[in-house]
């Protein structure tokens, strides 16, 4: 069993090799090194199917029973999520390096980025596969510093800036993780995982922290270090730093985006039974995410530069995937995760190509300039009714009425089936605004494409939350806590239906030369939204006012204080 | 076999006797320095090897190791001039008194420190420079610490015996108000004193502090816990608002410090894996004034460190060393200061409240000062008008010295290190919490 431990290893070889040797033999090292990396991905294939099939491995070098006395207590406990989750992180890590190689060659710094990326899968790698908080927190805190190093280019002033602040907004997130450590610690005596879980669900602490403010343990607790997972995850409004790392070499956002960022999901799915214990975390969870998704999208459709809109494209997703958790739908994120790691990877790897194609060709990317089809096409509306609106009506009926789940009681059947919905039609939205769109093609495209979402909607939803979450009570429990109020849960499912469908009409008719009528108070306040997204509601320029107060107030503090204090 | 009263007098006169006959070799230079970098490596397997015979002092012994560590590689970090052979000198002279302090448990230990304390004073009225003038503050705070160790001499039983320890404590170990000597001591000492100092004063305090702490009345107690609070984030505060590379050392130390005392003072006890934070916090600020010392010795005493930029390029094997101290002093995984930290945090029996928050505040601020000062130095366009140097042989021993230490007392188990340091569970479910209804 203690083979695993070479798939975080092995990663750590590939940063060596890099690093060690003479400068001649530079490109000829960085392909070898290649095998090692590949080999750890091999390796967690292998460790995921023992873990499926055997149950979770753990490994500790330290004694539990006295954490606190241990300043480095290494130990893996490799579960299904953290095997799943090792499979991704050493793939993406497989394929950037291995494109590495070549798209950095001859590069000044080619070997430190290399290297960086060999150590920055090993961290990952040992931080999802850690055997306490403790660990997993060492991990976390490394993998700030190397966001800082892998983003900044050394003689790049602006670089110099972004990287510094985003390492000192990841610092933040990292105190209050801390903090969480040091109250779960103080509250229940360990940081074990296991052993946390069954304190914290066994024992019934209420503090209160202020006259009149009660808030119970696990909720402290899980608050705490929900900010820390929120930092690294780029949730509003300690995004910032995201979109500030953009100088950094395009495979190095590519393992960026499809790996670091990811950190905040895995956290609460990690911690799932602590969280599980606190409805106001998931609740709080829920807003921020949702708050994230819907301006990070926002901001995304008002940039103009494309590492900009990839970036806040990110930042949505991950909003995205923070609200699912907030839903209690913690499987679902997982998934998430996944697939938009492994989308994004491979977008940001096309966009280096892109951006070299560009530089050997002015005119790349090519302008379509050609309209968009005007006429209104009745086989494309109708199966779009259809797909978008009737099948969906009918799987709500079957659900109720053939498989008597009780819809109005499950709210974690209806987020699933809302989400269904929603990627689907979103879908079937992209392809009216095909230029063939009177095509029966499209049409069968459209279907297609419902069952293929419906479907990998029922995995997600079946399959992957029983590899996940073995115990069906578990998962419902998670629903149960993240719960709202029914009135507030049915509000927002019609409003989020609402707000859908008009934007789909309204895009949809646009896209087809439609005159839309808009109140003229409408048109105003979407000229203004746009420049507060365009400048991403100068919440750059908030922190720098900020951070020029700050240091203004201590200069004057230094220099009222400097006749005692010299 | 070997009297045990006799080895704390043994181990504090080999570096004396350094000292005492470093006048053979005074008119080499070059000499003199391997002269005292040998004799601080004597001290060293001297006290490993006579640990045996060693009262434990109840910080353990990891302190008395330390500081011919720290010796060795502050001698090894400066350059070969004639101007630094007092400070060589005057380093062995610090480090036997140290050791003698350190491992004796009687009446010799505080006529030491008065010497120590006396001296200090001495050469900080003697060395001022026009950058640093003269600070009669800081002399009279190391005259304070004398006459206080002499009262609680002769005043008998505690209270005002321990109150008095306290104080001198206060100075050595810096809280606020008495941080001024350690401030001063750290910007106007020549040569390789500073990054010795900032070990050994600190050593010494918690020394006093771990036997006298117990017996200190509850008010003096709570006023030290303020105390504490109020150093902890005036110190972030003052480190934030520095240019220069000593005062923003100084402290951003006496920031970590007071963390120690608060923790010392909740508890009446010295806290569990103390020594590894004082040791860690004093190895990382003399490895980081070495760092200084290094671009001072290529670009002049009085050079602006907002002028320099862009040694990473240039200057690799120095990028990597001052990068890993970087590293330790912003408490990252896996050095010392950080184990020393969680120790504190976690080992200690003091409940969560808002006052740990403050801590962990002040701790990340570190990541702002520390970083913003290495990015400086480290990072930017390169200077064509500057000449880059990398370390020299020695230089590269020092700060690797300090960083494999570092390494060491953050990766190893606290129980390695002495009794002090074995943790206590802390008790879940005790009614330690102060938040709990």
């Amino acid at each position: 069993m203690s083979a695993v431990l070479l798939v975080p290893l092995l990663p750590l070889l590939t940063a060596l090799i890099v690093v060690a040797g003479p400068d001649n033999t530079r490109y000829q090292r960085a392909k070898i090194a290649a095998w090692p990396i590949g080999a750890a991905f091999c390796g967690a294939i292998v460790t995921l199917y023992v873990v499926a099939t055997q149950g979770p491995i753990t490994i500790r070098f330290y004694d539990p029973s006295s954490l606190a006395s241990i300043g480095f207590p290494i130990g893996f406990h490799i579960d299904r999520l953290s095997a799943v989750m090792m499979v991704l992180i050493s793939a993406v890590g497989t394929i950037i390096y291995t494109y590495s190689v070549g798209y950095m060659y001859q590069d000044q710094h080619e070997s430190r980025y290399l290297a960086l990326i060999g150590f920055t899968t090993f961290v990952l790698l040992c931080m999802v596969s850690s055997s306490n908080l403790m660990m997993l927190f060492i991990f976390w805190q490394l993998l700030s510093y190397l966001l800082y190093v892998l983003a900044h280019n050394h003689a790049h002033a602006a670089t110099l800036e972004g990287a510094f602040r985003t390492f000192t907004l990841l610092r933040v997130g990292d105190v209050a993780f801390l903090s969480g450590i040091v109250l779960a610690h103080s509250l229940y005596g360990t940081l074990e995982y296991q052993a946390l879980f069954a304190r914290a669900a066994g024992t019934s602490i209420v503090l209160s922290p202020l006259p009149g403010i009660e808030i119970s343990g696990p909720t402290a607790v899980t608050l705490l270090l929900f900010i820390g997972g929120m930092s690294k995850s780029a949730q509003f409004p300690i995004h910032v730093w995201l979109p500030r790392s953009l100088y950094a070499p395009t495979p190095v956002h590519a393992l960026l985006h499809a790996g670091i960022i990811n950190a905040g999901g895995f956290l609460i799915n990690r911690l799932a039974p602590l969280f599980g214990l606190s409805s106001t975390t998931l609740h709080v969870a829920f807003v921020v995410g949702t708050m994230t998704a819907i301006l990070g999208a926002s901001m995304m459709l008002a940039q103009n530069d494309i590492k900009k809109t990839l970036g806040f494209s990110t930042i949505g997703q991950m909003g995205y995937m923070i609200m699912e958790c907030g839903l209690g739908a913690f499987s679902l994120a997982v998934f998430h995760l996944i697939a938009h790691g492994l989308f994004k990877a491979t977008v940001f790897l096309n966009c280096g190509n892109v951006i070299h194609k560009a530089r050997q060709e002015p005119h790349f990317p090519h302008v379509d300039h050609q309209e968009e089809e005007g006429s209104f096409s009745r086989l494309t509306w109708s199966t779009g009714f259809v797909t978008t609106l009737f099948i969906p009506l009918l799987i709500l009926l079957v659900t109720h009425g053939v498989l008597h789940i009780p819809l109005l009681e499950s709210q974690g059947t209806v987020i699933f089936l809302f989400f269904i919905w929603i990627t689907s039609s979103q879908a079937i939205l992209t392809l009216t605004r095909l230029r063939a769109v009177a095509s029966w093609k499209v049409s069968a495209a459209m279907l297609l494409t419902l069952l293929f979402i419906v479907f990998v909607y029922l995995f997600a939803v079946e399959s992957f939350t029983a590899f996940l979450y073995p115990d069906p009570q578990e998962v419902a429990s998670y629903f149960k806590a993240a719960a709202l109020a029914n009135w507030l849960f049915d509000l927002i499912i019609l409003l989020a239906t609402v707000l859908t469908i008009a934007s789909w009409s309204y895009l949809y008719m646009r896209a087809h030369g439609r005159t839309v009528w808009m109140p003229a108070w409408i048109e105003g306040l979407r000229i203004r939204l746009y420049v507060l997204f365009m400048n991403r509601l100068f919440a750059d320029e908030i922190y720098q006012t900020l951070g020029r107060i700050v240091t203004r107030l201590l200069d004057r503090f230094d220099k009222s204080a400097q006749g005692w204090s010299r | 076999m070997m009297e045990g009263a006799l080895v704390p007098l043994l181990l504090a006169g080999i570096p004396l006797l350094g000292a005492a006959s470093s006048v053979l070799v005074w008119s080499r230079p070059e000499h003199l320095k391997n002269w005292s970098v040998i004799f601080s490596v004597a001290s060293l397997a001297a006290a490993i090897g006579w640990s045996g015979y060693l009262a434990t002092p109840p910080e353990g012994l990891l302190l008395v190791y330390l500081l011919p560590v720290a010796a060795c590689a502050s001698l090894l970090g400066q350059p070969v001039h004639q101007n630094h052979r007092p400070s060589w000198m005057l380093t062995l002279v610090f480090l036997g008194l140290g050791l003698g302090i350190l491992t004796s448990q009687n009446l010799l230990g505080q006529i030491g420190q008065m010497l120590l304390l006396i001296l200090t004073a001495v050469l900080l009225y003697r060395h001022h420079t026009p950058l640093w003038p003269i600070s009669w503050l800081g002399i009279g705070a190391y005259g304070l610490a004398a006459m206080c160790v002499a009262v609680s001499i002769v005043a008998g039983p505690p209270p005002l015996s321990s109150v008095m320890s306290l104080l001198a404590c206060a100075i050595l170990l810096p809280l606020v108000p008495f941080h001024e000597g350690y401030i001063t001591a750290l910007t106007r000492l020549p040569g390789s004193l500073p990054s010795f100092i900032v070990l050994l004063f600190p050593s010494i305090g918690l020394h006093g502090l771990a036997s006298g702490m117990q017996t200190v009345p509850d008010s003096v107690a709570w006023t030290v816990t303020l105390l504490a609070l109020a150093g902890t984030l005036y110190g972030a505060g003052k480190a934030l608002a520095q240019s220069r590379a000593r005062l923003l050392l100084s402290f951003g130390s006496l920031s970590l410090y007071s963390m120690l005392w608060w923790v010392a003072a909740m508890t009446h006890a010295t806290p569990p894996r103390a020594t590894i934070f004082v040791g860690a916090i004093g190895l990382i600020t003399s490895g980081l004034l070495l760092a200084w010392q290094v671009i001072r010795t290529r670009y002049g005493d009085d050079v602006d460190p907002q002028s320099i930029s862009g040694l990473a390029a240039t200057m690799p094997r120095y990028a990597v060393l001052l990068s890993l101290l970087a590293l330790a002093a912003m408490g990252l995984p896996p050095f010392g200061l950080f184990a020393g930290f969680m120790g504190l945090l976690l080992a200690s029996a003091v409940p969560f409240s808002l006052s740990i928050l403050i801590m962990v505040t002040a701790w990340l601020a570190a990541s702002w000062y520390i970083m913003g000062m290495v990015q400086q130095w480290l990072f930017g366009a390169k200077r064509h008008d500057l000449r880059y140097t990398d370390l020299l042989h020695s230089e590269l021993a020092a700060l690797m010295i300090l960083v494999a230490v570092l390494l060491a007392l953050g990766m190893m188990p606290a129980t390695f290190f002495g009794p002090d340091a074995m943790a206590t569970a802390t008790g879940a479910f005790t009614g330690l919490f102060a938040w709990n209804k």
